[in-house]
Protein backbone atom coordinates (compact mmCIF):
# COMPACT_ATOMS: atom_id res chain seq x y z
CA UNK A 1 0.00 0.00 0.00
CA UNK A 2 2.51 2.18 1.07
CA UNK A 3 4.67 1.24 -1.94
CA UNK A 4 1.90 2.02 -4.58
CA UNK A 5 1.65 5.20 -3.29
CA UNK A 6 5.77 6.22 -3.76
CA UNK A 7 5.01 4.17 -7.34
CA UNK A 8 2.38 6.50 -8.23
CA UNK A 9 4.26 9.97 -6.75
CA UNK A 10 7.36 8.90 -8.51
CA UNK A 11 5.55 8.29 -11.58
CA UNK A 12 3.43 11.13 -11.47
CA UNK A 13 6.78 13.63 -11.13
CA UNK A 14 8.14 11.69 -13.84
CA UNK A 15 4.88 12.55 -15.94
CA UNK A 16 5.31 15.84 -15.19
CA UNK A 17 8.68 16.61 -16.18
CA UNK A 18 8.15 14.94 -18.96
CA UNK A 19 5.75 17.08 -19.97
CA UNK A 20 7.43 20.07 -19.15
CA UNK A 21 9.78 18.54 -21.79
CA UNK A 22 7.72 18.27 -24.18
CA UNK A 23 5.96 21.91 -24.03
CA UNK A 24 9.82 23.23 -24.05
CA UNK A 25 11.09 21.49 -27.19
CA UNK A 26 7.47 22.85 -28.78
CA UNK A 27 7.79 26.47 -27.06
CA UNK A 28 11.35 27.63 -26.72
CA UNK A 29 12.78 30.10 -29.62
CA UNK A 30 16.09 28.72 -30.63
CA UNK A 31 18.08 25.57 -31.16
CA UNK A 32 20.30 25.94 -27.54
CA UNK A 33 17.26 27.11 -25.48
CA UNK A 34 15.34 23.50 -27.09
CA UNK A 35 17.89 21.69 -26.11
CA UNK A 36 17.88 22.23 -22.92
CA UNK A 37 14.42 21.07 -22.33
CA UNK A 38 14.84 17.87 -23.95
CA UNK A 39 18.80 16.87 -22.48
CA UNK A 40 17.51 17.93 -18.69
CA UNK A 41 14.27 17.34 -18.18
CA UNK A 42 14.00 13.94 -20.19
CA UNK A 43 17.03 12.80 -18.08
CA UNK A 44 14.97 13.41 -14.79
CA UNK A 45 11.71 12.28 -15.78
CA UNK A 46 13.43 8.97 -16.84
CA UNK A 47 15.06 8.46 -13.54
CA UNK A 48 11.60 8.96 -11.98
CA UNK A 49 9.62 6.71 -14.23
CA UNK A 50 12.37 4.02 -14.30
CA UNK A 51 12.64 4.28 -10.26
CA UNK A 52 9.40 4.04 -9.85
CA UNK A 53 8.71 0.97 -12.06
CA UNK A 54 11.72 -0.82 -10.21
CA UNK A 55 9.95 0.02 -7.37
CA UNK A 56 6.60 -1.45 -8.56
CA UNK A 57 8.45 -4.70 -9.76
CA UNK A 58 9.38 -5.41 -6.00
CA UNK A 59 5.76 -5.88 -5.11
CA UNK A 60 6.94 -9.31 -4.00
CA UNK A 61 10.56 -9.78 -3.43
CA UNK A 62 11.99 -12.51 -5.07
CA UNK A 63 15.38 -13.19 -6.63
CA UNK A 64 14.33 -12.45 -10.34
CA UNK A 65 12.24 -9.81 -9.70
CA UNK A 66 15.47 -8.18 -7.97
CA UNK A 67 17.51 -9.00 -10.56
CA UNK A 68 14.94 -7.34 -13.16
CA UNK A 69 14.63 -4.13 -11.10
CA UNK A 70 18.48 -3.83 -10.73
CA UNK A 71 18.89 -3.95 -14.62
CA UNK A 72 16.00 -0.93 -14.85
CA UNK A 73 18.34 0.73 -12.37
CA UNK A 74 21.46 -0.22 -14.52
CA UNK A 75 19.78 1.61 -17.41
CA UNK A 76 18.95 4.61 -15.05
CA UNK A 77 22.46 4.79 -14.21
CA UNK A 78 23.75 4.56 -18.17
CA UNK A 79 20.49 7.16 -19.25
CA UNK A 80 21.85 9.46 -16.41
CA UNK A 81 25.40 9.68 -17.87
CA UNK A 82 25.30 9.57 -22.17
CA UNK A 83 21.93 11.90 -22.42
CA UNK A 84 23.57 14.77 -20.41
CA UNK A 85 26.71 13.96 -22.73
CA UNK A 86 25.22 14.22 -25.66
CA UNK A 87 22.89 17.45 -25.39
CA UNK A 88 26.77 19.06 -24.41
CA UNK A 89 28.34 17.33 -27.79
CA UNK A 90 25.59 18.51 -29.56
CA UNK A 91 25.61 22.44 -28.01
CA UNK A 92 29.16 22.68 -28.75
CA UNK A 93 28.80 21.31 -32.16
CA UNK A 94 26.99 24.11 -32.53
CA UNK A 95 29.00 26.31 -30.59
CA UNK A 96 31.74 25.70 -33.26
CA UNK A 97 29.39 25.67 -36.15
CA UNK A 98 28.99 29.55 -35.40
CA UNK A 99 25.28 29.47 -34.80
CA UNK A 100 24.69 32.41 -32.67
CA UNK A 101 22.28 32.29 -29.68
CA UNK A 102 18.73 34.00 -29.86
CA UNK A 103 18.29 36.96 -28.44
CA UNK A 104 15.36 39.00 -27.81
CA UNK A 105 13.02 40.70 -30.48
CA UNK A 106 15.47 38.10 -33.10
CA UNK A 107 12.91 35.67 -35.14
CA UNK A 108 12.04 32.67 -33.45
CA UNK A 109 14.12 29.54 -35.38
CA UNK B 1 9.92 14.20 -69.30
CA UNK B 2 9.35 15.06 -66.13
CA UNK B 3 5.36 14.46 -66.62
CA UNK B 4 5.37 11.24 -68.11
CA UNK B 5 7.19 9.99 -65.17
CA UNK B 6 5.01 11.55 -63.05
CA UNK B 7 2.00 10.06 -64.98
CA UNK B 8 4.19 6.43 -64.57
CA UNK B 9 4.59 6.94 -60.86
CA UNK B 10 0.97 7.80 -60.21
CA UNK B 11 -0.15 5.02 -62.57
CA UNK B 12 2.01 2.38 -60.83
CA UNK B 13 0.99 3.73 -57.09
CA UNK B 14 -2.73 3.21 -58.22
CA UNK B 15 -2.22 -0.30 -59.26
CA UNK B 16 -0.68 -0.70 -55.63
CA UNK B 17 -3.55 1.04 -53.77
CA UNK B 18 -5.84 -1.18 -55.78
CA UNK B 19 -4.16 -4.20 -55.35
CA UNK B 20 -4.43 -3.71 -51.46
CA UNK B 21 -7.73 -4.57 -51.45
CA UNK B 22 -7.08 -7.82 -52.08
CA UNK B 23 -4.83 -8.45 -48.92
CA UNK B 24 -6.49 -10.20 -46.24
CA UNK B 25 -7.57 -7.86 -43.29
CA UNK B 26 -5.07 -7.22 -40.87
CA UNK B 27 -4.64 -9.85 -38.08
CA UNK B 28 -7.29 -12.28 -39.73
CA UNK B 29 -6.44 -15.16 -38.51
CA UNK B 30 -7.56 -17.34 -41.64
CA UNK B 31 -5.26 -15.34 -44.07
CA UNK B 32 -2.38 -17.92 -45.90
CA UNK B 33 0.66 -16.08 -43.92
CA UNK B 34 -1.30 -17.92 -40.16
CA UNK B 35 -2.05 -21.01 -41.48
CA UNK B 36 -0.18 -23.14 -42.99
CA UNK B 37 3.67 -22.63 -40.60
CA UNK B 38 3.32 -20.10 -38.13
CA UNK B 39 0.94 -22.61 -36.07
CA UNK B 40 3.67 -24.99 -36.09
CA UNK B 41 6.46 -22.85 -35.49
CA UNK B 42 4.12 -21.32 -32.20
CA UNK B 43 3.27 -24.89 -31.09
CA UNK B 44 6.93 -26.66 -31.56
CA UNK B 45 9.64 -24.35 -31.46
CA UNK B 46 10.27 -25.14 -28.14
CA UNK B 47 10.19 -28.76 -27.66
CA UNK B 48 12.16 -29.23 -31.31
CA UNK B 49 14.61 -26.49 -30.86
CA UNK B 50 14.87 -25.91 -27.09
CA UNK B 51 14.47 -22.17 -27.67
CA UNK B 52 12.01 -20.32 -25.89
CA UNK B 53 12.30 -17.23 -28.42
CA UNK B 54 10.59 -18.34 -31.39
CA UNK B 55 12.05 -15.06 -33.70
CA UNK B 56 15.41 -16.73 -32.55
CA UNK B 57 14.41 -20.31 -33.87
CA UNK B 58 12.61 -19.45 -36.71
CA UNK B 59 15.48 -16.73 -38.14
CA UNK B 60 18.58 -19.40 -37.05
CA UNK B 61 17.21 -22.54 -37.77
CA UNK B 62 13.48 -22.99 -39.44
CA UNK B 63 14.80 -20.47 -42.12
CA UNK B 64 18.87 -21.13 -41.92
CA UNK B 65 19.52 -20.34 -45.57
CA UNK B 66 17.88 -17.39 -45.29
CA UNK B 67 19.65 -16.11 -42.74
CA UNK B 68 23.13 -17.27 -43.71
CA UNK B 69 22.74 -15.38 -47.13
CA UNK B 70 21.08 -12.32 -45.12
CA UNK B 71 25.12 -11.95 -43.75
CA UNK B 72 26.53 -12.82 -46.60
CA UNK B 73 24.47 -10.01 -48.46
CA UNK B 74 25.93 -8.14 -45.29
CA UNK B 75 29.74 -8.96 -45.88
CA UNK B 76 29.30 -7.50 -49.99
CA UNK B 77 28.00 -4.64 -48.60
CA UNK B 78 30.98 -4.33 -46.55
CA UNK B 79 33.14 -5.26 -49.70
CA UNK B 80 31.28 -3.27 -52.41
CA UNK B 81 32.23 0.06 -49.92
CA UNK B 82 35.38 -1.22 -49.52
CA UNK B 83 36.36 -1.67 -53.36
CA UNK B 84 34.23 1.76 -53.80
CA UNK B 85 35.96 4.22 -51.81
CA UNK B 86 39.10 2.85 -50.44
CA UNK B 87 42.07 4.62 -51.91
CA UNK B 88 45.44 3.14 -51.97
CA UNK B 89 48.04 5.98 -53.36
CA UNK B 90 48.85 9.15 -50.90
CA UNK B 91 47.87 11.90 -52.46
CA UNK B 92 50.05 14.65 -52.08
CA UNK B 93 48.02 17.40 -49.24
CA UNK B 94 48.90 19.18 -46.32
CA UNK B 95 49.79 17.94 -43.12
CA UNK B 96 48.90 19.56 -39.63
CA UNK B 97 51.07 18.77 -36.45
CA UNK B 98 50.74 19.58 -33.03
CA UNK B 99 54.06 20.21 -30.73
CA UNK B 100 52.87 18.62 -27.72
CA UNK B 101 55.18 21.01 -24.92
CA UNK B 102 54.11 24.29 -26.66
CA UNK B 103 50.78 23.65 -28.43
CA UNK B 104 52.12 25.10 -31.86
CA UNK B 105 50.35 23.57 -34.74
CA UNK B 106 52.81 22.74 -38.07
CA UNK B 107 51.89 22.65 -41.44
CA UNK B 108 53.54 20.86 -43.72
CA UNK B 109 53.14 20.75 -47.46
CA UNK B 110 54.33 17.87 -49.59
CA UNK B 111 55.64 14.86 -49.33
CA UNK B 112 57.91 15.57 -46.18
CA UNK B 113 55.80 13.47 -42.80
CA UNK B 114 56.75 13.57 -39.21
CA UNK B 115 57.22 10.09 -38.25
CA UNK B 116 53.80 8.47 -36.18
CA UNK B 117 56.27 7.39 -33.24
CA UNK B 118 57.48 11.17 -32.67
CA UNK B 119 56.75 11.65 -28.61
CA UNK B 120 56.79 15.54 -29.39
CA UNK B 121 54.37 15.89 -32.03
CA UNK B 122 51.09 14.72 -32.81
CA UNK B 123 49.38 14.47 -35.83
CA UNK B 124 45.99 16.52 -36.11
CA UNK B 125 43.19 16.28 -38.66
CA UNK B 126 42.72 19.42 -41.15
CA UNK B 127 40.00 20.72 -39.48
CA UNK B 128 40.73 20.20 -36.03
CA UNK B 129 38.29 20.45 -33.62
CA UNK B 130 40.03 20.60 -29.64
CA UNK B 131 38.81 17.39 -28.06
CA UNK B 132 36.57 17.53 -25.84
CA UNK B 133 37.23 16.86 -22.38
CA UNK B 134 33.45 15.85 -21.10
CA UNK B 135 32.78 13.69 -24.18
CA UNK B 136 36.40 11.75 -24.36
CA UNK B 137 35.97 10.95 -20.88
CA UNK B 138 32.55 9.45 -20.89
CA UNK B 139 33.10 7.64 -24.18
CA UNK B 140 36.04 5.91 -22.77
CA UNK B 141 34.06 4.91 -19.71
CA UNK B 142 30.93 3.77 -21.45
CA UNK B 143 33.12 1.73 -24.47
CA UNK B 144 33.46 -1.14 -22.17
CA UNK B 145 29.26 -1.37 -21.32
CA UNK B 146 28.36 -1.11 -24.27
CA UNK B 147 30.61 -3.86 -25.75
CA UNK B 148 29.31 -6.34 -22.27
CA UNK B 149 25.69 -5.23 -23.97
CA UNK B 150 26.65 -6.17 -26.55
CA UNK B 151 27.68 -9.37 -25.97
CA UNK B 152 24.51 -10.19 -23.77
CA UNK B 153 22.68 -9.49 -26.73
CA UNK B 154 24.02 -12.34 -28.99
CA UNK B 155 24.63 -14.68 -26.18
CA UNK B 156 20.77 -14.02 -24.61
CA UNK B 157 19.12 -14.21 -27.91
CA UNK B 158 17.49 -17.40 -27.18
CA UNK B 159 15.52 -15.84 -24.25
CA UNK B 160 14.92 -12.17 -24.91
CA UNK B 161 14.66 -10.05 -28.03
CA UNK B 162 18.26 -9.94 -29.61
CA UNK B 163 20.69 -11.99 -31.19
CA UNK B 164 23.65 -11.79 -34.16
CA UNK B 165 22.63 -8.52 -35.83
CA UNK B 166 21.35 -6.39 -33.31
CA UNK B 167 24.46 -7.33 -30.84
CA UNK B 168 26.91 -6.88 -33.82
CA UNK B 169 25.40 -3.58 -34.51
CA UNK B 170 26.11 -2.47 -31.10
CA UNK B 171 29.76 -3.62 -31.11
CA UNK B 172 30.61 -2.18 -34.26
CA UNK B 173 29.01 1.42 -32.57
CA UNK B 174 31.03 0.47 -29.54
CA UNK B 175 34.31 1.23 -31.71
CA UNK B 176 32.84 4.18 -33.80
CA UNK B 177 32.04 5.88 -30.34
CA UNK B 178 35.90 5.83 -30.00
CA UNK B 179 35.81 7.30 -33.91
CA UNK B 180 34.05 9.97 -33.07
CA UNK B 181 35.00 11.31 -29.61
CA UNK B 182 38.27 10.87 -30.59
CA UNK B 183 39.66 10.56 -33.87
CA UNK B 184 39.67 8.29 -36.89
CA UNK B 185 43.14 6.90 -36.50
CA UNK B 186 42.30 6.30 -32.64
CA UNK B 187 39.64 3.64 -33.49
CA UNK B 188 41.60 2.49 -36.39
CA UNK B 189 44.84 1.73 -34.31
CA UNK B 190 42.32 -0.30 -31.41
CA UNK B 191 40.57 -2.39 -34.74
CA UNK B 192 43.15 -2.04 -37.51
CA UNK B 193 41.53 -2.54 -41.11
CA UNK B 194 43.38 -6.09 -41.76
CA UNK B 195 41.47 -7.68 -38.81
CA UNK B 196 38.93 -5.66 -39.75
CA UNK B 197 38.99 -7.69 -43.27
CA UNK B 198 39.49 -10.90 -42.06
CA UNK B 199 36.72 -10.81 -39.31
CA UNK B 200 33.67 -9.95 -41.39
CA UNK B 201 34.63 -12.81 -44.10
CA UNK B 202 35.28 -14.67 -40.71
CA UNK B 203 31.75 -14.24 -39.67
CA UNK B 204 30.17 -15.32 -42.94
CA UNK B 205 32.86 -18.28 -42.40
CA UNK B 206 31.67 -19.83 -39.24
CA UNK B 207 28.22 -19.49 -40.58
CA UNK B 208 28.55 -21.73 -43.72
CA UNK B 209 31.23 -23.84 -41.50
CA UNK B 210 28.59 -25.19 -39.15
CA UNK B 211 26.22 -26.06 -41.72
CA UNK B 212 29.02 -27.89 -43.78
CA UNK B 213 30.06 -29.26 -40.48
CA UNK B 214 26.52 -30.48 -40.32
CA UNK B 215 26.65 -32.16 -43.71
CA UNK B 216 29.95 -33.56 -43.25
CA UNK B 217 28.58 -35.76 -39.82
CA UNK B 218 25.71 -36.70 -42.13
CA UNK B 219 22.72 -34.90 -41.94
CA UNK B 220 21.58 -32.38 -44.17
CA UNK B 221 23.25 -28.55 -44.23
CA UNK B 222 22.66 -26.04 -41.86
CA UNK B 223 20.75 -29.41 -39.90
CA UNK B 224 22.41 -28.98 -36.70
CA UNK B 225 20.49 -31.75 -34.93
CA UNK B 226 23.80 -33.33 -36.39
CA UNK B 227 26.25 -31.66 -33.58
CA UNK B 228 24.80 -34.14 -31.01
CA UNK B 229 27.30 -36.51 -32.24
CA UNK B 230 30.09 -34.35 -30.97
CA UNK B 231 28.43 -32.65 -28.11
CA UNK B 232 27.92 -33.92 -24.79
CA UNK B 233 23.90 -33.05 -24.91
CA UNK B 234 21.03 -34.40 -26.59
CA UNK B 235 19.73 -33.78 -30.16
CA UNK B 236 17.37 -30.49 -29.56
CA UNK B 237 19.82 -29.07 -27.27
CA UNK B 238 22.38 -29.43 -30.01
CA UNK B 239 19.54 -27.14 -32.09
CA UNK B 240 19.75 -24.39 -29.27
CA UNK B 241 24.00 -24.84 -29.34
CA UNK B 242 23.86 -24.37 -33.38
CA UNK B 243 21.94 -21.35 -33.66
CA UNK B 244 24.12 -19.76 -30.44
CA UNK B 245 27.28 -20.68 -32.89
CA UNK B 246 25.62 -19.32 -36.15
CA UNK B 247 24.94 -16.17 -34.24
CA UNK B 248 27.86 -15.85 -32.67
CA UNK B 249 29.39 -15.60 -36.71
CA UNK B 250 26.53 -13.14 -37.49
CA UNK B 251 27.64 -11.02 -35.07
CA UNK B 252 31.24 -10.91 -35.92
CA UNK B 253 30.53 -10.26 -39.29
CA UNK B 254 27.92 -7.56 -38.11
CA UNK B 255 30.56 -5.55 -36.52
CA UNK B 256 32.92 -5.71 -38.67
CA UNK B 257 31.21 -4.94 -41.58
CA UNK B 258 29.78 -1.62 -39.57
CA UNK B 259 33.47 -0.22 -39.07
CA UNK B 260 34.05 -0.92 -42.04
CA UNK B 261 31.49 1.13 -43.80
CA UNK B 262 31.84 3.68 -41.09
CA UNK B 263 35.60 4.41 -42.21
CA UNK B 264 35.44 4.32 -45.27
CA UNK B 265 32.86 6.51 -45.40
CA UNK B 266 34.26 8.99 -43.11
CA UNK B 267 37.13 9.37 -44.56
CA UNK B 268 36.82 8.95 -48.29
CA UNK B 269 38.48 5.80 -48.14
CA UNK B 270 41.78 7.40 -46.90
CA UNK B 271 41.38 5.97 -43.30
CA UNK B 272 43.47 8.88 -41.98
CA UNK B 273 40.90 11.40 -40.85
CA UNK B 274 37.36 12.95 -40.76
CA UNK B 275 34.72 12.94 -38.70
Amino acid sequence: MVLNGVVMVLMFCGLVFFTGGGIGILRFPDFYTRLHPAGKLDTLGSLLMMTSVAIFNLHEITLSNALTSLKIMLIVVFVFISSPTATHAIMDAGVRAGLRPWEKGMPRG
Amino acid sequence: MKRLALLIVILSGGLLLYATKDFPSWGDPNSPASTHVSPRYLEKSLEETAVPNVVTAVLADYRGYDTMFETTVIFCAGVACFMLLRKFEPEERDLYYRHIPTGLTLHIKGEKQIPSTSKEFEKIDAIWTPYDFIINTVSRFLVPFIQLFALYVIAHGHHSPGGGFQGGVILGASIIVLAVAFNLRTAVRRFGEKIDGIMSALGVFIYAGVGAFCAILGAEFLNYRALAKILPVGKVMARSHGILAVEIGVGIAVMAVMICIYNNVASEGKFDEGL
